[in-house]
């Protein structure tokens, strides 16, 4: 055999084994909790919640399932845990539409959660791609499919993390490394799986969250040169469709789970802001959340609440980072409000607290 | 179809490799026809719609060519087919890639709501420049008779179609007729892998892992200073790396099958004056644009100030070539003043002495890869309005972020900016002489050539691990 082509055989041969040895060490460690939960090694969390969330389905004890989009980011585990009695596990996720929640919802189903609460925006129901088609949602990691586990597997990055949480767990090197990490160079960044996109303690909540914010917000949005955003994608029978498809078929088939679901605290800024930028879209979501309201209602596993028309937090503009975003004080009384069954929507007057939001929102006036 | 992909590593290039090689012993035209059908495959992959058009545009070339090459024509009907011949792929490359652009122009000018919807086929901007190429030649007789296979393969070769590097006709075509190449040869499929191995490392490993801090200038949000500074240079060093990632890896495949492409990158961020840097980035281009416009334009030979327009024409085209939108036409106006600038240096500034010339060297590196970042904000943003307002962040220091993320992409910046500006290139490392087809040869002749080697493995495989789903090269889109 000439020289070259015994080159050419080592090389392919080294090839192979570094392709052979990175997905074993991703198996041994698995950053992601996939296979197994951490034990040889210290777990780790990621912020990006579409991928954490098909590892923390599986690594996680739970009773209780919390989902939503960005306005439950935030909230603490611990928390929920303290204020409803239950052991949750956050799934929310930040922009996130009703097929991608609906699909992670029914893979923590196999899970057997008794409770599942959910933050419910209307804007979820908009027409969205199927997951199978959506870049940022690793959908084959849920399935724990040959696709997803060879995805997984044979993966540079998650070698690269595998090796640095290795590197974390030998006691000699943990000091450096642990000063090492961050979520900028590193994908699990998070000792603990509570501490996942909460606020951290050197965040300045006063900074974030005031009435500034939210009127430059409201401003910016209902500027006419945006304010076409504010319609984008709202369409009565597309949401429907949606809603029916990835909430009401999810309810029916848990019938042995609750469903708390919730309409968030918008400040009244969002629904104003309609009102004059944009009043079809206005219309449009009245009468999605109209219809339901009324659906949701008449289902036996679910209690709906509807905290658009708490007053005092929706209109007191100094909760919010925009129009929609709330302090975590707004958190903590949401939780409040869960635990006591405040603002529960009454199956025999679905619209009725609509009719007072719709009220409110017609004598609301904006600060100059 | 992406060389990014595992369905383009494990199944489409070994398949193809070993057709190429088993017709090879039975035949000198057979594997010429395979891999012609291959690339074609490998272009319908994705986009089917466009096969039609990239057969019609190679009848329609060799057509032409063959008038000017065998029929006998007298001069002014040699003209008038060559005429026919490049007026045709002008129409075509016109009405795909710029009738969208100028019927917004016109909307814009006349308050008109035409609509035209057209998509631009991949690497039509290629195929249609090699193929002018090969009109332009043949017009002046420096072209011999092709088979049609070959001219065939000379278009559609698939390390080349879709992003270049941009090929000549007297550089191709001797290659596919040779013998030898479709006989498989270690020393070469050897260096064409760990070359592969290198772009593909470039491309999954550093252009795909910078390419979220371009965000940092080029997003939603207003950017500081210093994101504003951070996005520009990482788009400088992402598309360098993808670009070059792609040609590297387009040269190693070749390679694989014995054929040596030209060089398109020699590290172009080491450039210490402008005219050096365009000799250094996408050369193939540069060559194109220098043979078949700046030259029959007039090139230097008609006076001085004939020189800079035909430098500003060549780049205003050159920057056009890359994309129907006036943030191109910035691009190439400013590279064409900073090519006239650099020429007018040239001639009348004092000599430097001797002894600044090191000093002289690093202000002209700094000076170029300035004036290539500011350019680059041209290149990447979606409108004028866009790019004037990062750079004009660029223009504020005493508008600061400067938080913890900040600093961590800044130095996340330099370690790229080491790469491209100290270490060896590609072909560098690698020892590959286009013109005199050699390749590797210290490298095999090295006593360290066991660790080379293996390093070498290991690059591929993290470039193959580093492989990520819908990632393309920038340069498909031009």
């Amino acid at each position: 055999m000439s020289t070259p082509t015994k080159s050419l055989i080592k090389f392919l041969a080294a090839v192979v084994a570094v392709l052979v040895a990175a997905p074993v060490l991703t198996f041994i460690v698995d950053p992601l909790q996939l296979f197994r939960p951490a034990r040889v090694v210290d777990a780790m969390y990621s912020i990006d919640s579409r991928m954490q969330n098909a590892g923390l389905i599986h690594s996680q004890t739970f009773d209780t399932v919390f989902m939503g989009t960005s306005l439950a980011i935030h909230f603490r585990q611990s928390d929920m845990d303290k204020a409803l009695g239950v052991r949750s596990l956050k799934l929310a996720m930040s922009g996130s539409n009703s097929h991608e929640q609906s699909f992670v919802l029914a893979t923590a189903m196999e899970r057997h959660p008794a409770r599942v609460i959910w933050e419910m925006d209307d804007w979820i129901f908009r027409d969205a791609p199927e997951v199978d088609a959506n870049a940022y949602i690793p959908a084959d990691f849920y399935r724990r499919n040959a696709r997803g586990i060879a995805s997984y597997l044979v993966s540079g990055a998650m070698a690269r993390e595998s090796l640095w949480i290795l590197a974390r767990s030998v006691p000699p090197l943990r000091p450096v490394v642990t000063r090492l990490t961050n979520g900028i160079m590193f994908k699990f960044p998070l000792a603990q799986a509570e501490d996942i996109n909460v606020l951290r303690p050197s965040d300045n909540v006063a900074e974030i969250y005031n009435a500034g914010k939210a009127l430059a917000a409201f401003k910016f949005i209902t500027d006419p040169v945006r304010s076409n955003y504010l319609a984008e994608g709202y369409e009565t029978g597309a949401m429907m469709r949606n809603f029916e498809r990835d909430a009401v078929a999810l309810i029916a088939q848990n019938p042995s789970v609750t469903f708390d679901i919730y309409f968030p605290p918008y400040s009244i800024l969002q629904f104003v802001a309609m009102r004059d930028a944009s009043p079809t879209t206005l219309a449009i979501v009245y009468d999605v959340t109209a219809r339901i309201a009324q659906r949701l209602t008449q289902l036996p596993n679910v209690r709906l609440y509807d905290f658009r028309r708490v007053k005092d937090v929706t209109h007191d503009l100094g909760n919010y980072s925009d129009v929609v975003h709330h302090s975590p004080a707004v958190d903590a009384k949401v939780l409040h409000w869960l635990a006591r069954g405040d603002y529960r929507v009454d199956p025999k007057m679905p619209l009725a607290s609509l009719d007072e939001l719709k009220a409110q929102v017609e004598a609301y006036r904006v600060p100059q | 179809m992406l060389f990014n992909s595992y369905p383009f590593i494990l199944l489409f290039l070994p398949a193809v490799l070993a057709g190429y090689f088993w017709l090879g012993r039975r035949s000198n035209l057979a594997p010429v026809i395979w891999l012609a059908l291959a690339s074609l495959t490998f272009y319908a992959i994705g986009n089917w719609q466009f096969v039609a058009l990239l057969l019609l545009s190679i009848a329609f070339n060799y057509g032409i060519g063959h008038l000017l090459i065998v029929a006998k024509l007298g001069p002014s009907q040699r003209k008038a087919a060559l005429a026919v011949g490049v007026a045709g792929d002008l129409l075509v490359l016109g009405i795909f890639k710029y009738a969208g652009f100028a019927i917004d122009n016109i909307n814009a000018l006349a308050g008109t709501h035409i609509a035209v919807h057209i998509l631009l086929p991949v690497g039509i901007s290629f195929y249609t420049f090699t193929q002018i190429a090969f009109l332009v030649d043949a017009y002046r007789g420096q072209v011999a008779a092709y088979a049609l296979p070959h001219y065939a393969l000379f278009v559609t070769y698939f390390p080349h179609l879709i992003a270049g590097p941009i090929l000549h006709h007297k550089d191709m075509i001797p290659q596919f007729e040779q013998e030898r190449s479709k006989h498989p040869q270690s020393h070469l499929i050897l260096c064409g892998l760990i070359i592969f191995g290198m772009g593909l490392f470039k491309k999954t490993g550093l252009a795909d892992g910078i390419q979220p801090l371009v965000m940092q200038a080029f997003g939603p949000n207003t950017p500081t200073f210093d994101q504003a500074w951070i996005g520009a240079l990482a788009y400088t060093f992402q598309l360098y790396f993808d670009f070059s990632g792609y040609s590297d890896m387009a040269i190693g495949i070749s390679l694989m099958f014995g054929i040596f492409l030209p060089v398109n990158f020699n590290s172009p961020y080491k450039a210490t004056s402008i005219i050096e840097f365009w000799r250094r980035w996408h050369m193939t281009l540069s060559q194109f644009l220098r043979d078949y416009l700046y030259i029959p334009l007039g090139g230097n030979r008609l006076g001085r100030v004939r020189r800079y327009v035909n430098l500003m024409v060549t780049m205003l085209l050159g920057g056009l070539w890359h994309g129907a939108a006036w943030t191109f036409v910035a691009w190439g106006a400013l590279h064409g003043a900073y090519l006239c600038i650099n020429h007018a240096w040239i001639h009348f500034a004092p000599p430097i002495p001797r002894r600044l010339a090191p000093v002289a060297g690093f202000v002209g590196f700094v000076l170029t890869f300035l004036a290539v970042v500011v350019a680059w904000v041209f290149f990447r943003a979606d409108s004028l309005a866009t790019a004037l307002l990062v750079l004009s962040k660029m223009a504020e220091p005493g508008n600061l972020a400067l938080g913890r993320g900040e600093i961590a992409y800044a130095l996340f910046i330099a370690v790229y900016a080491a790469f491209a500006w100290f270490m060896p290139n590609t072909m560098k490392l690698m020892g590959y002489d286009h013109r005199s087809r050699k390749v590797g040869e210290a490298f095999a002749a090295s006593r360290l050539h066991s660790v080379y080697l293996y390093a070498a493995a290991a690059v591929l495989a993290f470039g193959v691990l580093g492989i990520q789903s819908r990632s393309e090269f920038i340069y498909f889109r031009f």
